[in-house]
């Protein structure tokens, strides 16, 4: 009889065992990445492993990565929108291209099945989202264009206001969506697109939630419960997301993940303005700027120190809790925050940590299986369902 | 001798005319009919011209490329040179392929969008017109390789290397030299191509563009849309020296129906045409066109054959097609040749002329399908 309630206890036990175990039948997805500049400004190579930045194809596969969404960004504030989209459409070219390079390991997916069907093959799935509605430049002929070239989805806004959308960078100008911003989300939603709340103020995430005939994700968000940035959710927020049937992929960046750490990286002056000069400094030689970027996030570090893993453990816990163990997904940001991660989750190779972690804090297979992918997997696959074309 | 007489008399009239109609049919049944450059991409656009209904204007919609036996068509997309920066023509120009997409995926019983040769085969077998589209301009690329590679994965597969202005990289016939032909980024242009395997076009470029196009592309070239020189001097046309050297890489001369370009007494109405600084589709618009019309008239049936017989006699019967311009040539066109509709009209035409039934199919699509076929072999994609 002690046999078997012995043998459940140990089934919830945490042995690298169990992780490994777990780490083979996960579907991995991660929403956010923005490897995609370094790829463009360095010729950042996916095949080859890097001692920096957080992405390549052997740490993904260390970290059992399945699929990656590549990001697609451009800044709102140095460049017009036009020219946002001229830019997009060299970064989508060369996601295209870095994928084609690595056919063996890397393989394009636009739907939930390509996702799967490239875990078959054993390659990873890749992936891509348009970060900020100024790319589109007010056009849906252009929200198509990015969506007939792969993208598969669109945060609404980046920090700055769209002409139709206003950002939680920003201030507000049009009381959350304009007619136009919700005649882009029934777009996207005909599409198949998956409509992303992440970057948004507040009013215009409940406008595109109440807009959307399908759920909505956060590509990369935290929880404002631990730190108060206008980019975390709160808890009205998080629940709204999980009523909807939406996903909350949780953003790792340090300051997002603690309200302590973000003060303590915006009291570094120095850096900031050092950060600001950077653009202009080496207008023609990003590689020069991406360099001296590194550098910078370096002394940023060794100032700050690491947000301990445990907080990041408390974002999907917290986040599991209220919006519900159906609703959280992973949203590194890995490449595009300054090299600012937690202890223990420095690139995407880290995913045994997170398993781990989310196993010690009583998780079940079932559960951690849910937030690795399962649920991102899900909610493409409602949000494919949803679509009219 | 007079029963000698008659079946010699039948037989000189049967190799001028009348033409059996059972002869023409036929042929058109067999055949797979290819234009390579219409612009109705702009009405539908700019005034939603939908391509199922029957229109009195305009000169393609599906009721006419059915009567015209249209097997597939290019639909060109061309933001305006002279009025958009490079910038302003990546957005139009995108903005012109999810209109062709949107209205072919609109009417998926009569049309079906295609890139290969096989998939125009295709879509004719299920009795589908194929939709391809072409990039008129090279300014449309705004000087970026990726840019290219994006209007090639949206589903272009030819670009006109430049259009009515010189690019930053290639002359075009309609302004005064600045690059002397193709600039080296402008050769990294058409090795692009060469290595997606899309066509390169040199319809409305210089004269040295064109030859410096063929000695920099390892594939056949095309003219989407050029006629001869030998009967309209118009720098729009192919001298004879140059058709030949078009046939010699393997390319095929599509023969454009704009009248100014097919007669030298009509050569003038070309600048008037090209200068006309209103819209470019809507009643405003098809009045001047009218009133032109009116005014210049229409060119005789007999003068688009002389170039379908000149382009055949100098570049070979291998290496001429169709490439109309219907609607991007404010209704200027030759009598019978009105719209997509009239393809009988010139098989009728090309039999009286003693064009065979096999040089005729190679016309009419044969040879563009070679064409297609080559250029895509030569992909190293």
């Amino acid at each position: 009889m002690l046999l078997p309630v012995l043998a459940l206890a140990a089934a919830a036990a945490v042995t690298p065992e169990r992780v490994e175990r777990l780490m083979r039948q996960a579907v991995v997805v991660d929403l956010h990445c923005d490897t995609t500049q370094l790829i463009v400004d360095e010729g950042y190579n996916l095949g080859e492993r890097y001692s920096y930045a957080q992405v390549d194809i052997p740490r993904m596969r260390e970290g059992g990565v399945s699929g990656i969404f590549l990001s697609i960004y451009t800044s709102p504030r140095r460049l017009t929108p036009a020219q946002a989209m001229r830019q997009a459409l060299v970064q989508i070219d060369a996601v295209r291209r870095e994928i084609r390079r690595h056919a063996k390991d890397l393989a394009p997916a636009v739907t939930a099945a390509e996702v799967l069907a490239a875990r078959k093959q054993g390659r990873i799935a890749v992936l891509m989202g348009v970060e900020g509605g100024h790319m589109i430049d007010s056009s849906l002929a252009i929200l198509r264009t990015y969506f007939e070239l792969g993208a598969r989805y669109l945060t609404l806004t980046h920090g700055s206001n769209t002409p139709w959308a206003d950002s939680s960078g920003d201030k507000p100008a049009h009381n959350g969506l304009t007619d136009f911003g919700r005649e882009v989300v029934r777009e996207m939603n005909r599409l198949g697109m998956m409509v992303d709340i992440s970057h948004v103020s507040d009013k215009t995430f409940y406008d595109a939630l109440d807009t959307s005939a399908a759920p909505v994700i956060a590509s990369h968000s935290s929880c404002r419960k631990f730190s108060p940035h206008a980019r975390n959710m709160t808890d009205e927020m998080l629940r709204a997301l999980g009523k909807k049937g939406g996903v909350v992929h949780i953003n790792y960046y340090n300051g997002f993940l603690d309200g302590d750490f973000e003060s303590r990286y915006n009291a570094l002056k120095g850096e900031q303005a050092r950060e600001d000069q950077l653009h202009k400094l080496f207008p023609n030689d990003p590689r020069r700027r991406v360099a001296e970027q590194r550098k910078l996030d370096a002394r940023r570090t060794a100032k700050l120190g690491r947000v301990p893993l445990s907080r990041l453990l408390d974002h999907f816990e917290h986040a599991a809790k209220v919006a519900g163990i159906d609703h959280v997904g992973l949203g590194s940001d890995f490449d595009g925050v300054n090299d600012q991660l937690p202890e223990g989750m420095e690139d995407i190779s880290k995913i045994p940590n997170l398993v781990r972690g989310l196993m010690e804090r009583g998780f079940s297979d079932a559960d951690i299986l849910k937030i690795l992918g399962g649920n991102t997997i899900r909610v493409m696959r409602d949000v494919e369902r949803a679509a009219t074309r | 001798m007079r029963l000698f007489i008659v079946p010699l008399l039948a037989a000189i009239a049967a190799a001028q005319s009348p033409v059996d109609p059972a002869r023409v049919e036929r042929l058109l049944e067999r055949a797979v009919v290819i234009d390579l450059h219409s612009d109705t991409t702009q009405m539908i656009l700019e005034e939603g011209f939908n391509l199922a209904e029957a229109h009195d204007y305009g000169q393609v919609d599906i009721p006419r490329m059915r009567r015209g036996r249209v097997s597939a068509v290019f639909l060109a997309s061309c933001p305006n040179s002279r009025r958009l920066t490079g910038l302003e023509s990546v957005r139009r120009g995108l903005e012109e392929m999810d209109a062709i997409r949107r209205e072919v995926r609109r009417h998926p019983k009569d049309l079906a969008l295609a890139t290969t040769a096989g998939e125009i085969l295709a879509a004719r077998k299920q009795g589908r017109i194929a939709v391809l589209t072409g990039l008129e301009g090279g300014h449309i690329i705004d000087s970026s390789l990726a840019v290219l590679r994006t209007f090639f994965d949206l589903g272009a597969r030819y670009m006109t290397l430049a259009h009515f202005s010189n690019t930053p990289w290639a002359d075009s016939s309609n302004q005064p030299p600045k690059s002397n032909g193709l600039t080296a980024f402008g050769r990294e242009v058409v090795g692009e191509m060469n290595r997606l395997g899309m066509m390169v076009d040199i319809s409305h470029v210089s004269d040295k563009t064109f030859y410096d196009a063929l000695e920099a592309s390892s594939a056949p070239v095309i003219a989407s849309h050029s006629s001869c020189r030998f009967y309209s001097s118009h720098p729009r046309n192919l001298s004879d020296d140059m058709l030949r050297a078009l046939a010699k890489k393997g390319g095929v001369v599509h023969i454009n129906y704009f009248n100014p370009y097919l007669d030298e007494k009509f050569r003038e109405g070309a600048r008037e045409v090209i200068a006309f600084s209103g819209p470019r589709t809507g009643p405003e618009r098809r009045k001047a066109n009218a009133e032109r019309l009116a005014r210049l008239g229409r060119v005789p049936f007999s003068r688009l054959l002389d170039h379908f017989q000149h382009a055949v006699k100098v570049a070979g019967a291998d290496h001429v097609g169709l490439g109309s311009d219907f609607d991007g040539v404010s209704d200027q066109l030759p009598e019978g040749m009105e719209d997509i509709s009239k393809t009988p009209n010139l098989v009728r035409g090309l039999m009286e002329r003693g064009f065979s039934d096999d040089e005729i199919l190679k016309i009419l699509g044969g040879n563009t399908l070679r064409v297609m076929h080559e250029v895509e072999k030569a992909a190293r994609r």
